[in-house]
């Protein structure tokens, strides 16, 4: 154990962006010992809007009913094409309006700078103005520095590589330093899982795997350790693509479509109503979905088209678009094209697992209505659990799970030693990729795992060309042992590329599973091109079998945790 | 730093004050500064994994900082309809 550096405490969260911190902050109001793991350095920056953020998707009950939890719960159904979690779902809706107000009293100024009022606006389908467009810059900062008061004790530059799990109860985590090669063994009477999504997973029009519309350095890695330690996945089938400036993998979609631009395709249509009579205000999904047919229908290219709008929107647009990415008027000024009076081309982006282009069904670890995993003392929030929204919603689960686990903490006995004999085998093989001589890198992983997953579990899947990816990844992780690592960082990206690698096959692996079309191009079987209500209005749920990833199915009328070991052993009970 | 790769951030060797501000933010563990030391520039070491935040430029204290994107992502080419996949058949 000598090797290690240990710590005790009472949590021990995996990721300090918006989840992870909000997670945070009610367990250190309980008074317990909150350890965080980030890969990132600096807290108030690190995780997907370390950046900035420009909307946040709210209920607000300021009296009108579309502005209530009711209202909003009423239509997910129909915003998540069925396939949703309703008691996780209705639980992270009723719980909008408190965290928001919690939030604001962090210091984040959601109110419009000229009006002095909230500026809210309508996207991505949803049936009111439940987006706050407002200048986020700061967001994450005062989150971090909330976390930071509380006296978390957070390791920066350090990933978690294993959890340890015994009797399907989590007990702790072994993670190392990537700067110094320091190693640590946690134990933890409750463990958050709040690593976000899963990027660098398919190609994109830049050939560039770190230009991603989402955060790139998410690498599935809570996705990947929560499914080596028994916990259940669902939605693993369900992709997601953004629209992008061509060549910039970038935010600001919502930004575009809720201040009123237009998509149009070679011939100058406004193509949008022929998918969805909302056009532009349609889901994610729906607007993925629309600029790959046309492309595949021979339209492209297609265009962004903002030439209508007012000087006063195009000033809010042009101000919001760098909030959400700050190099976006850089690129726009490199390119020489002004967006305000020119048409811009536009891409699909590249693929990634997260919630699939709506709202409230993500595609990650399954959770129940206290956040808590199929692994007791397991939590997951954020864009890594099945109930997503955005950073509202990896605010609010993220709060969720952080209540949710004072009493599974506080109800713990003394844990399990770490065992020298589990956890010495973890760092030996790992730092035995610095020791390889061969020449397959984690970018040739990757590389391959990329083009598979393009090729064949991307937008256009069938049974053939799932078990063929299938294949190409199951002799990809024989080789995994292989990979070679140059330095400490590489060691990093070793991790990340396995974890990536190991989220693809379970979208393989679940995509097999749905023999059906649901939500367009989000879960597009060419082989069985309409969805299927009467068969297939079910979740596939995924997790560790003796061979490899198992799947079985749950019909939607259930909530996921109905299907987790220990509810089963309570109800029989 | 690898020459074979395109370097997404330019640092003015001229005004930048070598103080680990960037090292310090940069999400992707990109840019190596050595530390307590006023004499050594920073290093992009791994200039191929870069996102292009460009936090590192919003938190330069001198402005010493700029990204620059590459050709392939300012003029890009990219048929787009490759990127959606093939129908096993």
């Amino acid at each position: 154990m000598n090797q290690f550096n240990h710590l005790d405490t009472d949590v021990l969260i995996v990721g300090g962006g918006v989840a992870g911190s909000m997670a945070a902050i009610p367990a250190l109001e309980a008074g317990l010992k909150v350890v965080i793991c980030e890969k990132g350095k600096v807290l108030d920056h690190c995780g997907s809007i370390g950046c900035g953020v420009d909307h946040y998707l709210t209920v607000m009950d300021t009296g009108p009913e579309w502005d209530t939890p009711e209202f909003l719960i009423k239509h997910v159904p129909e915003l998540t094409d069925h396939i949703v979690d309703m008691a996780v779902a209705s639980k992270v809706i009723h719980e909008m309006p408190r965290v928001f107000r919690k939030i604001e009293a962090l210091g984040v100024d959601f109110k419009d700078r000229k009006t002095g009022d909230y500026y809210r606006l309508r996207s991505f389908g949803l049936p009111g103005t439940y987006h706050i467009n407002f200048d986020g810059t700061d967001f994450k900062k005062h989150i971090g520095e909330r976390v930071r008061k509380g006296k978390a004790t957070v390791l920066m530059r350090t990933m978690v590589v294993q959890l340890l799990e015994r009797d399907n109860r989590i007990y702790g985590a072994v993670a190392f330093n990537f700067r110094t090669g320091e190693w640590f063994t946690i134990r933890a009477k409750a463990v958050v899982l709040a690593a976000g999504d899963v990027n660098r997973l398919s190609k994109n029009a830049s050939g560039m795997a770190f230009d991603s519309w989402h955060f790139p350095y998410n690498t599935g890695d809570a996705q990947a350790m929560g499914y080596r330690a028994g916990a259940v996945l669902a939605n693993m089938e369900s992709v997601e693509a953004t629209l992008t400036p061509k060549g910039f993998s970038t935010q600001g979609l919502n930004a575009l479509v809720s201040l009123g631009a237009y998509f149009v395709n070679k011939s100058g249509e406004r193509f949008m109503f022929r998918y969805d009579k909302k056009g532009e205000n349609a889901r994610r999904a729906v607007l993925a979905d629309a600029v790959i047919n046309e492309y595949l229908l021979g339209n492209g290219p297609v265009y962004l088209d903002c030439r209508h709008l007012s000087q006063e929107m195009l000033d809010r647009m042009e101000y919001t678009l760098q909030v959400d990415r700050y190099t976006l008027p850089a690129f726009y000024k490199q390119k020489g094209v002004n967006f305000r009076e020119e048409l811009v081309e536009i891409s699909v982006s590249e693929l990634s697992i997260r919630r699939s282009g709506v709202y409230f069904r993500g595609s990650g670890l399954a959770v129940d209505t206290h956040g808590e995993t199929s692994v007791t003392g397991l939590y997951a929030a954020g864009d890594c659990a099945t109930v997503s929204g955005g950073i509202a919603g990896a605010a609010v689960l993220g709060h969720i799970a952080g209540e949710g686990l004072v009493h599974r903490v506080r109800s713990t006995g003394s844990l399990p030693d770490i065992d020298a004999r589990a956890v010495e085998p973890v760092r030996a093989q790992s730092m035995a990729h610095l020791q390889r001589d061969g020449d397959f890198s984690w970018r040739e992983l990757e590389d391959a795992t990329r083009e598979t997953v393009t090729d064949y579990v991307g937008v256009r899947r069938n049974d053939k060309g799932l078990r063929l990816a299938l294949q190409t990844l199951h002799a990809l992780a024989k080789r995994e042992p292989e990979l070679k690592a140059d330095d400490l960082h590489g060691l990093m990206r070793v991790h990340e590329a396995r974890n990536i690698r190991l989220n693809a096959e379970l979208m393989a692996t679940a995509s097999l599973a749905r023999t059906e079309t649901r939500t367009g191009s989000a879960h597009w079987r060419i082989d069985h091109p309409q969805p299927d209500e009467q068969h297939r209005r079910k979740f596939v749920l995924v997790s560790r079998g003796a061979d490899g990833p198992q799947v079985e199915t749950l019909t939607t009328d259930h909530a996921i945790a109905d299907a987790f070991a220990r509810n089963k052993t309570a109800a029989a009970a | 730093m690898k020459t074979d790769v395109h370097n997404p951030i330019v640092i003015n060797p001229d005004t930048c004050v070598k103080c680990n501000l960037c090292d310090w933010i940069c999400p992707g563990d990109l840019i190596y500064k050595e530390e307590d030391n006023r004499e050594t520039l920073p290093v992009i070491k791994y200039p191929d994994e870069c996102w292009y935040c460009g936090l590192c430029q919003t938190i330069c204290p001198t402005q010493a900082i700029t990204v620059v994107f590459p050709d392939n992502m300012v003029h890009n080419k990219t048929d787009v309809a490759t990127l959606l996949g093939k129908v096993a058949d």
